[in-house]
């Protein structure tokens, strides 16, 4: 069949992939705003309290995560990404750089002598 | 306005149409049916590119090659006075930036973009455009880098620059900010070509082609740009810094106030890790095709193929310390990368193991490019051996730093890859440029390249474990290295001739088939498996009259041969009567455009400013500004312009898709 | 086919590929935008690495009183000294300025996307209103950078002097860099919407905007927690 862009057969459901239903709404994305508020103060406020070592670091990285969650699955659409076909490919892509970053980065900082 | 690329109608010989395009936003038009050199510098079609690629990869190769000549010269005799030290270091410096940055891996790029489209039945890339662009900010920056010879000095403290020498107090000329500044600029164009082919392997191939269905080649170019796409935000990193340090004053290689020396070297092997197999899996790529195809028979063992191209690439992320056995970072480190590099050479062994077991049992066609295949397989398994050898961190200690390594990796890069990609040049030549090269002269060209080849590396071994040290411009005549020296230096010229046959072939293949008349090599000159061989050659400007239906691997092969009653595989049709006919009417194609040469010319030029003169950041600014709003904002589509006046149009665009058009 | 079916299909093909099927069902653009958002990974672990080596390797000269090091934010300076007995940086920092400073960043990341989810709906002025808020609120970050530098900068921290100074410069310019690069792409999208051609088949473009926009502000949620919260 001859190949015209006018009569394609290109799936159209598609402005880009805010497709039929999985769309937070804006309620949705002001409760996850209102989430990382609060988690930031709250990591503000660990990091006040005299806490140190594991006890002050291990909860902030935690945090640290969970805000990085949010941004990532909600602002970023991944976590609705994941609803349509082949939207985890989205994810994926991420995946690898960010868990290649933390591989690598993480093995390079321990092979230096750390003296803190 | 075109943020995304919009095709252009091109019906075959339809006459242009008359300019009645509106300009929004005083956009400049494109290009219409530009020729000549116009042509070649605004196209966009990832053909031409490829071939650009190519071009340039061997003019750069002439650089690097007179570099490794003069090297040779010097070392073939003791004592020799024709280098001096500092001249040396930038010889060898430039030898091998260049031979990496500038011919290995612009030769790759070539095939990734020649043939991966084609692989997949797409009719071009992703993004015609950037794809033009990493092609023109490679060439200038590669020239831009190899203005340092004039410009000051080139650089001079190895292909790897370890920082602190490489810092101002060790190397005050500014060659290692041309070094910089000049990957740095190569490197966007590496970048943007990774996200542009992997986006196009994702989301280009014709219907029926899923992953596990396509060639070993395009899997390789996939698991390639991925270790580009990761490699090279690290050096970039890594060269930011040490730019930084020198230019601005920054501290982070200053030893003197705490800096750690081997923070450079685990940040540039990081990247030069996974570059070296960056430069190595498309040659297996290309040969994973080439064996299959003059073997007569299917690559033995497909899916591991796969999966071992998919660990190298992976596994290739960490070993990279072994660059840095000797660097004093202690015995925990030195084990565990021991370990892992001992472990990724089991992925490699597969492949070797496959491609001997597909030549085993096949009918075996030896022409050249079949020669250059297993040249291929024999030495990079020397290589492989040698690199086992690094692997033992003890053995590693006596090796490092000596002609033994320099050895190991001539062997995997250019009795490898380089091997390979003259494998590939011999292959896909008749769908290129619709004449195979010519096949006695290739036999000259192959054996030529085997022994100074291996004249000059095999006796290398012997050197390094006699204990010769790299980068040294001379050595005494009492250390016995004398011989061997000087068989590398005769097998060196003879390796150069031999290299250079390639375009001595070329041009006599070329002149020898105008004389004939030009005739029709046909679509599949060498009867192979995979779908490129079934458009005509060369290839015409859509690739594809129409998407392929892919139903297996080698799904072209399997059309022509099928199994009969006995399970004996029958000739039922020749390439040449399944092939497509070349129709390109009702097409479209990606329109040319002038700003992804504009943008790779303003770009080096903010690298001049930096170096030399802050004013000459201006200019630069304000072309590469110009060139990425005028590439934004440029008509997707200059024949086609009814759909692209967007004020006029907004409002029913917007009422026909509010009216559930979908 | 009448001509306006002909824009809609056309237009709709700009998320697509072109009338080609697309083998994921995905847009180019946006899988494009994720693979150099995963590139962005391993260039700012670099930086963030090194910036987390170089502190220190800098806290650790200090310690030891290396003169060298000690002098480099003036002789005799209060903070070196109180940066020797933290064994941190920590007494560098204004923590509650910084943590408005990432809260600011947040609130554009809403309205980011609140401005996105307006254009895809057809909203425009509301889309107007969410870009230039997103806009004041990036600015605002960067003021709160440069103004944070400054004070650095006057009590001593430069950054040719050390180590901590050219790392905590070199990290934190780098991402506000990032963010000025984005400042730039969300002026010229307001630009497009006021001219009335940020449109709603455009909707993807926003989309990408808000993609890179979300990332700049998730390094910066790393390198607030990283830098400024952990000693």
């Amino acid at each position: 069949m001859a190949n015209s862009a006018t009569t394609s057969t290109a799936s159209h459901g598609t402005h880009g992939d805010d497709a039929h239903g999985a769309h937070p709404t804006e309620g949705q994305y002001w409760i996850v705003f209102v989430a990382l508020a609060v988690l930031t103060a709250v990591e503000v406020g660990w990091s006040f309290i005299g806490l140190e070592g594991v006890a002050l670091v291990l909860p902030l990285i935690v945090m640290m995560v969970v805000k990085f969650l949010l941004v990532g699955g909600a602002f970023m659409h991944l976590y609705f990404d994941t609803k349509i076909p082949k939207g985890g490919t989205f994810v994926a892509l991420f995946a690898i750089g960010l868990i290649l970053a933390l591989m690598v980065f993480a093995a390079t900082i321990s092979a230096f002598e750390w003296h803190v | 306005m075109a943020l995304i690329e919009e095709p252009v109608a091109l019906p075959a010989g339809a006459p242009s149409a008359p300019s009645t395009v509106k300009k929004p936003l005083g956009a400049f038009t494109r290009p219409k049916n530009p020729t000549g050199v116009v042509d070649w510098l605004t196209t966009v079609d990832h053909k031409k590119i490829a071939i650009m690629y190519a071009t340039a990869a061997v003019l750069f190769l002439l650089i690097a090659g007179s570099a490794a000549l003069l090297m040779r010269l010097q070392l073939a005799v003791p004592n020799n006075t024709l280098l001096d030290g500092d001249t040396y270091n930038r010889i060898y410096t430039m030898h091998g930036t260049v031979g990496i940055f500038l011919v290995v891996m612009p030769i790759a790029s070539a095939f990734a973009n020649y043939v991966m489209p084609l692989h997949i039945g797409a009719r071009d890339v992703a993004f015609p455009r950037i794809n033009a662009f990493s092609f023109w900010i490679y060439f200038t920056g590669g020239i831009m880098l190899n203005t340092s010879w004039f410009l000051g000095g080139a650089p001079d403290g190895g292909w790897f620059n370890y920082a602190p020498n490489s810092g101002v107090a060790f190397s005050p000329s500014n060659g290692i900010d041309f070094w910089n500044i000049g990957l740095i600029i190569v490197g966007i164009g590496s970048l943007t070509g990774a996200i542009n082919l992997i986006v196009t392997v994702l989301n280009m191939r014709a219907p029926g082609m899923s992953l596990m269905k396509m060639s070993v080649f395009v899997w390789m170019i996939l698991v390639t740009q991925f270790l580009l796409l990761f490699a090279i935000p690290v050096i970039t990193a890594a060269q930011v810094l040490l730019s930084l340090d020198r230019l601005y004053g920054a501290n982070f290689f200053n030893v003197a106030q705490g800096a750690d020396p081997l923070l450079w070297q685990h940040l540039f092997w990081l990247f030069g890790h996974p570059e070296v197999y960056l430069m190595v899996l498309p040659a297996f790529g290309i040969v994973s095709e080439v064996i299959p195809a003059f073997a007569r028979k299917p690559i033995f063992g497909y899916s591991f193929m796969v999966f071992s191209g998919i660990a190298i690439g992976f596994m290739g992320w960490g070993v990279w310390a072994h660059h840095m056995f000797v660097s004093g970072m202690g015995p925990l480190s030195v084990s565990a990368f021991s370990m892992a590099t001992m472990f990724i050479a089991v992925p490699t062994g597969v492949k070797i193991l496959n491609w001997v077991a597909t030549l085993w049992g096949g009918r075996i066609v030896l022409n050249t490019a079949m020669l250059f295949a297993i040249g291929l397989v024999i030495q990079f398994t020397f290589g492989g051996v040698s690199g086992v050898s690094h692997a033992l961190a003890p053995a590693d200690t006596q090796q490092t730093d000596t002609y033994y390594i320099v050895a190991h990796f001539h062997y995997v890069l250019f009795g490898g890859a380089l091997f390979g990609f003259m494998a590939g040049f011999y292959f896909w030549w008749p769908k290129v440029f619709g004449h195979k090269l010519n096949e006695k002269l290739g036999k000259v060209h192959f054996w030529l390249m085997v022994v100074g080849f291996n004249a000059t590396f095999g006796p290398m071994h012997i050197l390094g474990l006699q204990g010769m040290a790299r980068r040294m411009q001379t050595y005494d005549a009492s250390m016995g290295f004398n011989r061997w020296n000087l068989v590398a230096t005769i097998g060196a010229f003879i390796l150069g001739i031999g290299t250079l046959f390639l375009v001595v072939n070329a041009i006599y293949s070329a002149i020898k088939w105008h004389q004939a008349g030009k005739p029709d090599v046909g679509p599949d000159p060498w009867d192979a498996r995979t779908i490129e061989w079934s458009i005509q050659s060369p290839a015409p400007a859509h690739n594809f009259d129409v998407d392929p239906q892919i139903t297996s691997v080698d799904d072209f092969w399997y059309r022509k041969y099928a199994e009969d009653e006995n399970g004996q595989l029958r000739q039922v049709a020749t390439g040449a009567e399944l092939a497509q006919p070349g129709n390109g009417e009702g097409v479209h194609l990606p329109a040319p455009s002038y700003w992804p040469l504009v943008l790779a010319i303003g770009i080096p030029i903010i690298g001049y400013g930096v170096i030399f003169s802050a004013w000459l950041t201006i200019p630069g600014l304000a072309v590469t500004v110009v060139a990425m709003y005028g590439w934004l904002m440029e008509p997707g589509d200059d024949l086609d312009d009814v759909h692209h006046g967007d004020d006029e149009h907004a409002p029913e665009l917007v009422a026909a898709t509010a009216e559930g058009t979908e | 086919m009448s001509d306006l079916a002909l824009n809609a299909e056309h237009v709709a093909d700009a998320h697509d590929d072109h009338g080609h099927h697309s083998s994921l069902g995905l847009s180019n653009a946006k899988l494009a935008m994720w693979l150099f958002l995963g590139s962005e990974c391993l260039l700012f672990g670099a930086l963030i690495s090194t910036y987390l080596l170089s502190v220190a390797n800098f806290i650790r000269e200090v310690v030891a009183g290396n003169p060298e090091v000690i002098d480099t934010m003036g002789v005799g300076s209060p903070i070196m000294a109180e940066i020797a007995e933290a064994h941190s940086v920590e007494p560098m920092f204004d923590i509650p300025f910084t943590s408005a400073s990432s809260f600011i960043l947040l609130m554009s990341s809403l309205t980011m996307v609140l401005a996105h989810k307006a254009v895809s709906e057809a909203r425009y002025r509301e889309s107007r209103i969410y870009l230039g808020a997103t806009l004041f609120l990036g600015a605002t970050f960067i003021a709160g950078q440069v103004y944070e530098f400054t004070a650095f900068y006057r009590e001593g921290l430069t950054y040719t002097g050390n180590l901590f100074g050219s790392a905590f410069y070199t990290l934190t310019g780098f991402h506000g860099v990032h963010v000025s690069v984005g400042l730039i792409m969300l002026g010229s999208l307001l630009y497009l919407s006021m001219r009335g051609r940020l449109q709603q088949d455009r909707a993807e473009t926003v989309e990408l905007v808000g993609l890179y926009w979300h990332f700049v502000d998730i390094v910066w949620v790393l390198i607030f927690t990283i830098v400024y919260l952990i000693p």
